[in-house]
Order: structure tokens, then sequence, then C-alpha cells
């Protein structure tokens, strides 16, 4: 296996992930062949995937409630471009910033809650913020596969198989406005809907999927709740807090 | 259509203003009725632990704010320009529910400098006629500080404010504000603790020759038990203030301090879930007869007669509400006449960032109004002489709470995403800080509000237009006050000062700003520039009364609270004696 393979093979963390689930997998047709026979087993075996896989507090709830095998694949793929393995923090995936992310497509926020959606529909400026009669589901997915296309025409693969240096650069491309679809700005989906997703998914409380663990948290010191800083206040100012390195969630108080 | 029983007042909007008035009405045993259009949230998870931490919910997904789907604003930069409706507005949030935008404001509150009421009469006063370019419309605003005063020194002790006084009947007091105008005696509470930030700023400032004073603050010192006998408890620095409900009651708001007392007042009615849609207007009367409403609960419309009305509903929905019941002229800027609309304001801001690797500034403890602040280069409290603009900004290192979604900072040239941007925010979260310019924002001849002619909210009537940029005023203000905030920041020894980057045009509704927006149905002794007069009095609608900053004439380098709680109590007590009286104030 080249060193590329093994990542796109770890940027598909969302098979594994289905694999693990064992017992609660709906067999989705069209996967690829070689995970395909991976579920199989799975399957087969459920009683022994359960005993082997431990529930992982890091990630509560396994799977997607809004994103296809594809689209999934793509997700993943940019949450460990964006949020690497690394010293810091686990991969984006382990993170659970894919699951926050499809949580968010899939519940309020994706069906563009609070959002003005009458018409008629004219282009704006920037400054009149997006202008899309697309909810934000709708608009995440369409933007998803037009940035693949993008990813087809310039390295002949999908984003989630082109290597991490490429699809970092690619990234880094698409926010600066470098590969406009003639009918969907990708500088504004990334800019203004998945990019504010990204950090929302790394540093929202636990409990929405994302920050696994307070991985986030406790990178950067935010000690989380009660944040009840009275004392604090007055015996921290100017030092370290002692809270911040073990930070606490709604999850913990509830 | 149902007609209800008449009441003697209704009060359209459960927010501060409704509550201040209806606090003096009810004290004289006059009847009101409050008109709400959204719910309440005392209990729910928004007002109570572990929720109400919860920076998606309430912040990034606005959970306390006005429904956009329901009502939006359209926004137009220039007169020959479409306007567009805000899908998702980022850069005001007016809020729904009791309590209005008081149950998440950060708790500043100023009294304004003592010439603002005069604002016109002080520029020319001090440099000529000519001082006041041809298209910045500021006019008096036909009161005083002085008729104002006692009612600042009631709303200080009712909402129990923390800060550290500046000038006491006329002297200057040390470690306050020296430009603020006169007060009685202290604030009710010592001010807020400081925050290592706060202790940079202040030496800085210092330094500088400045003189830095705590904000005053509608966050509480300590326990507080205010004239009414209601209670704040002590602020615990958790750094959700703003966007927040304080579940621990140490934020002044309506909902703690007005809204409970005056359900126990005889003669004292809120009705939550009722959409205002007009006020029934006797044109040829002069007056008006009522409102007209949705009751949401099932779906019906009602008349709701009453001897008086007053709109107490944020700044947009006071002059909405004119507009749609054809109530005084709107304003056109093309021949610069009418009143309803003109006047709109907003508030010039900009801020920037320091790094100090060796400071532990800890900025998630934090309060909405902990925060050092000089007023040197505020409104007209420096010399303008050859400047080239008027007004000018407070400057002030806050610490809100740095909720990490929102506000972490990071050094000029981090990447946005990877490895890098991992190690900058664990590098600097805790050891960065912010400096902040919030500015006046002048009248505009071309800043105005009106009706959209295409867009439409849920009921079925025209959005409110505006017509807002930010117009060359403000820009060289912020240009000339930013240069000042980077001068501290130059001087305050850090390792990495990020850019100070002034106000730009044009205005972005992505970003968020100050929820301080004014004007549209401003006072004044002139009905032919004025919507209400000095006492609030509609000038073609005795009994209609308009209260809140939508009366503001021009925008200060101050939060509206001060002047627009002060105006609400003194509203109160002016409805009380024209219910007796009925005439013209």
């Amino acid at each position: 296996m080249s060193e590329e393979d093994h990542d796109v093979e770890k940027r598909r963390g969302f098979l594994r992930q289905l694999v693990g689930a064992g017992s609660a997998l709906p067999l989705a047709p069209g996967l690829a062949g070689t995970v395909i026979a991976d579920m199989a087993v799975a399957v087969a075996e459920p009683a022994a995937a359960e005993t082997a896989v431990q529930p992982q507090a890091a990630s509560p709830v396994a799977g997607y409630i809004c994103f296809g095998p594809e689209e999934a694949a793509f997700v993943e793929a940019l949450v460990n471009i964006m949020c690497p393995a690394d010293e810091f923090t686990p991969n984006g995936v382990d993170c659970g910033l894919a699951t926050f992310i499809d949580r968010q497509l899939g519940g309020d926020f994706g069906r563009g809650a609070k959002r003005y959606s009458r018409g008629p529909w004219l282009a704006g400026k920037p400054q009149h913020g997006l202008q899309l009669p697309l909810t934000p589901e709708q608009h995440f997915k369409a933007g998803l596969a037009a940035a693949n296309k993008a990813s087809v025409a310039k390295y002949g693969k999908g984003f989630d198989e082109i290597a991490p240096a490429d699809a970092n650069q690619f990234l880094t491309d698409v926010a600066a406005g470098k590969f406009e679809d003639p009918r969907l700005s990708l500088a504004l989906w990334f800019n203004e809907l998945v990019y504010p997703l990204f950090t929302q998914a790394c540093f929202a409380d636990p409990i929405y999927g994302g920050n696994a663990d307070k991985v986030f948290w406790k990178m950067i010191g935010y000690p989380g709740l009660p944040a009840t800083n009275a004392v604090n206040m007055i015996q921290y100012r100017g030092k370290p807090v002692p809270q911040a390195k073990d930070p606490k969630s709604i999850v913990d108080f509830s | 259509m149902q007609k209800l029983p008449k009441k003697t007042v209704v009060i359209v909007g459960g927010g501060l203003t409704a509550g201040l008035a209806a606090r003096q009405l009810t004290a004289k045993n006059v009847e009101v009725l409050v008109l709400e259009r959204g719910g309440s949230h005392a209990g729910s998870a928004a007002a109570t632990l572990p929720g109400q931490r919860d920076e998606l919910r309430w912040d990034s997904h606005q959970g306390l704010v006005q429904d956009w789907s329901i009502e939006t604003y359209t926004l137009r930069h220039n007169g020959n320009e479409t306007a567009l409706p805000a899908r998702w507005m980022e850069a005001f949030l007016p809020g729904e529910g009791l309590g209005g935008a008081g149950n998440h404001w950060n708790g500043h509150t100023w009294r304004w400098s003592e010439y603002d009421p005069q604002i016109r009469t002080r520029y020319e006063t001090r440099y000529g006629k000519q001082a006041i370019p041809k298209d910045v419309s500021l006019q008096d605003w036909g009161t005083t500080y002085a008729e104002l005063r006692p009612y600042h020194e009631l709303f200080e002790k009712l909402f129990g404010l923390s800060g550290k006084a500046g000038n006491i009947n006329g002297v200057i007091q040390p470690g306050g504000n020296p430009f603020e105008a006169p007060r009685d005696g202290d604030y009710p509470q010592k001010p807020l603790e400081i925050t290592e930030s706060g202790l940079v700023f202040k030496a800085t400032a210092e330094k500088l020759g400045y003189k830095p004073f705590p904000t005053p603050a509608a966050n509480s010192f300590g326990a507080y038990v205010n004239p009414d006998g209601q209670k704040l408890a002590a602020c615990q620095y958790c750094g959700h203030c703003e966007r927040f409900i304080c579940e621990a009651n140490a934020k002044a708001t309506p909902q703690v301090l007005l809204y409970p007392m005056l359900a126990e007042r005889k003669g004292f009615e809120v009705r939550l879930r009722c959409h205002v849609l007009g006020l029934i207007y006797d044109e040829g009367g002069k007056r008006v007869t009522g409102v007209r409403y949705v009751d949401l609960l099932n779906g019906q419309e009602y008349e709701q007669p009453a001897d008086v009305v007053i709109l107490g509903a944020f700044t947009m929905m006071n002059t909405k509400l004119l507009l749609t019941s054809r109530i005084g002229k709107p304003y056109d800027p093309l021949t610069q006449t009418g009143v309803v609309g003109k006047n709109f304001c907003y508030q010039a801001s900009s801020n920037m960032s320091l790094f100090m690797k060796d400071r532990w500034f800890n900025p998630f403890m934090g309060a909405g109004s902990a925060q050092l602040c000089i007023d040197e280069f505020n409104n007209d409290n420096f010399d303008h002489a050859g400047l080239g603009f008027l007004g000018g900004a407070s400057i002030s290192a806050a610490v809100y709470g740095s909720r990490p979604i929102k506000t972490r900072r990071l050094p000029p040239g981090t990447p946005r995403w990877g490895t890098e941007w991992k190690r900058a925010n664990a590098e600097w979260y805790a050891h960065s800080m912010g400096l902040n310019a919030a500015g006046s924002c002048y009248p505009h001849r071309d800043n105005y509000l009106d009706l959209d002619p295409t867009y439409t909210d849920a009921y079925g009537q025209p959005l409110v237009r505006m017509n807002f940029d930010w117009r060359g005023n403000e820009l060289a203000m912020s240009k000339f006050v930013t240069e000042k905030m980077n001068g501290i920041a130059k001087a305050a020894g850090a390792d990495i000062v990020g850019p100070a980057n002034p106000l730009k045009a044009p205005f972005d509704i992505r970003v968020y700003n100050t929820t301080h927006i004014t004007g549209g149905t401003v006072m004044g002794a002139d009905p032919a520039t004025s919507v209400v007069s000095p006492r609030l009095q509609h000038w073609d609608a005795q009994n209609l009364f308009v209260v809140g900053a939508s009366v503001f004439a021009h925008n200060a380098g101050y939060n509206p609270t001060g002047p627009l709680a002060a105006m609400a109590l003194r509203l109160g007590d002016d409805v009380a004696s024209y219910v007796d009286r009925p005439r013209d104030l």
C-alpha cells in the first residue's frame, strides 16, 4: 500500500465506523467492494463485533443521518485535512467533526431554521449575506458536488482520493475563489457555510457530537462549565486556571 | 375581528422600556396591558444550568433573537440600489420574548454626555455654524440632561449599577470618568473586579496620560436589593452574558427586576405571543383608538382598544408600526421633508488584538461589562477643529467571556486550519486580549428607514428597509480613533499587535457590530423635524407615545440603555399625568 493509498484508507474512517457499528448497521447497497466484504463479516458475527468494539465516549453515536456514503467520504476527508491527527488532537473524524456537521445539516440548521426565505431572489453584494433559496443542507451538498467536480477536473480524482497535500492546497484554492463553478460560488460555499461549521464542530459543546472528549477545549485551555468564576477572578487573575486543564461540558452536568 | 374590552394604557413590546414605564404607571394605579410577540424564557434551558452555557444554541444560532424567517430587514447602501433582505442577520440582534433584548444584553449603562441632547447647538457654538456638514442632519433633542438626571439616578438604583463615579455634582472623582455627566453620588455598587487585560489597559492608558475607568455595569458586583425590594445576586464572571440570559440573576434585566414585580400589581397584564399588526388611527381626531394584533395561540386577529398607546418595541418595529399605520409623514431624502424613518443611526466600531506570551488573560472569565475604558476621544470630549469629522469613540479593553466558537484571537498570518492553526489557538487563546473603539454615528440625509416595496414578513406586511451605509464622517472618525487605539496597543508592550483596521464601507450585515441602532421616530421641539415631542408624545396623535432608542436623534459613542431607560421612567410619570388630564404635554 503506498503512502497515498494508506492515507485515503485512513480518511475513509466513515466506512470503518459503519463496520464498527456492527449490529446497528443498515445495509446500504453500492458501497465499495472491499468494504462490503468487511461489512458482511461484521454482520455475520455480530456478537464478536459487539464484544470487540467498546462504545467510545469520544464518538457517542456513530453513523450519519444526512450524508450518503460519498458525501460522508468527502466530509471525512475534509475534516481530516482541516484537522489532521497531530500533537494537539486526533484526526477530524475521531474528534467527531464529521458527526457534528452531519447532525447540524440534518437538523434545524440544515433546514434553514430562522432564515428568511421569501423571494424574489436577486444577486446582492457579499455584505448582504448569502442570497440563496437553498437550505444550508442543500447548499452544503450542492457545493460538495461542485467541489468534487473541480477536484476531478484538476487532479483526475474525487476530493477524498487526492493526496493530503493536494487536498490542503485544493481547499486553500477553493477558499480563495480559484475554482469558481459557473452555477455556484465555491468560495462563498466554503467561507460562509463550510468554514463556520468546521469551527463550530471544533469548539461547540461536545453534546452536539463534535469536540469529542473536549479535545479542542483542552487544547486552548477553555474550562467550559460551570464557569462560576467569582473566586477564580481574584485567585487566578494573571495566572493559569486549574479548571482549564480538565474542562467540563453540558454532558458532565446532565 | 373581535373587539376586546378597552384598556387604559396598551404598550407594544414587552422589553425594558415597557417594564420601566409600567412600573411608574402601575404605581399610580393606572391600568397597563403589555403585548409581547414572544413567550417567556423563565425556567427554560436558556435561563438555567447547564443549558444556559451553550454557545452554539444561544450565540451562533441566535436562540434568543428575533426569528428572521418571520421578519427581517432589507438593506441598500444607496438610493439607486435594490434593497435585499438579510436572510440571516448578524449585525444586530433584536430580542424576542418577555424582556426583549434586555434578556441578552451586556449591561453597559452610560449616561451620555451632558451636552448630547443639545448636540447641534454644542458643535455650532464651539466650532461655528459651518462646522456641521450639510448632509449631517444633527439636531437637538428638545430635552436636557438636567431633565432626565433624576430618572438616571432612579434607573441606576433600580438596576443596581456597579461602577466608579467620575463626576459628583461637578467635582471630578479620581478613578472615574472625568467626562461623565454630573451625578448625585456614587454608583449603587462598587465596580466589577478588574480583569488581567483591564490591568494592562489601565497601566498603559495611565502611562499615556489618559484617565481609565471601569465601564458602568448592570452586572451586579455583589448581592443587591433595589428600592422595589427586587434582588440581584453577585456576578460569577461566567462569560455568558451578551446573547445569554443570566441564570444567576446577576445581570439586571426586566425579567429579573421588573416583570415578576409587575405581575403582582393590580391592573397590570402581559399578554404573551401577541404580534401587533398596526395601530388604529383616527387621523381627523389626531388620536389612536387602539391596536390590532394576532394572538399566536389561536391565530385570530383582535382589536384592542386603549385610551393611550405606547410604542415600546425595538427601534425598527416602532418605526414600522408608524409607517404601516400611516401616522406621521414618512421621511423623503430627496426633499428632506417628512419625519418618520429619518436620522437612522448605528454605531461606528473597530477593534484590534494584542498578544502577550507571558500574561495569563484567561479570557473565559469575564462579564458583559467587565471593561476598562477611556473617554478622551469620545463625542466632543476633544477638540475637533481641523480634524474634518465630528464625534468619537470610547476605547476599551473588555472581557465578555471569549467563548471559543466565536472569540479566539489569532496573530495575523495564522493559517485557517491544520496543525499550525491549532498551534496558534493553543498558544494564544489564554494570552491575548482585545481593544475596542465604540463610536458615535451621526445622522446623514441618506441614512433612513422606510417600507420595502417588495419583501414582506410572515404576516404579509412590508419589511422595514434600511437605507444605510457608513458615510464620510463616521469613516474619518473611525480612522482617527482607531489610530489612537493603535497608540495604546503599541504602548502596551505586546509581543504581537494585530492590525488596526478602522471601519470600512459598505455596511456588512454578516458581522456583528452592536445592537445599538437608533432613530426613525426621533424626538424634538419642532414637528417639522421630529416624530414625537420632547415628552415623547406623537405630534399627530396626542394619545400615542413612542419610547426607546428610536427617539434618539443621533447616536453617541455610548450604549443607548441609560438614556432610553431614563426616558421610559419619565414617560411612565408623564402618561400617568396624561391619563388624569389628556393634553399636549
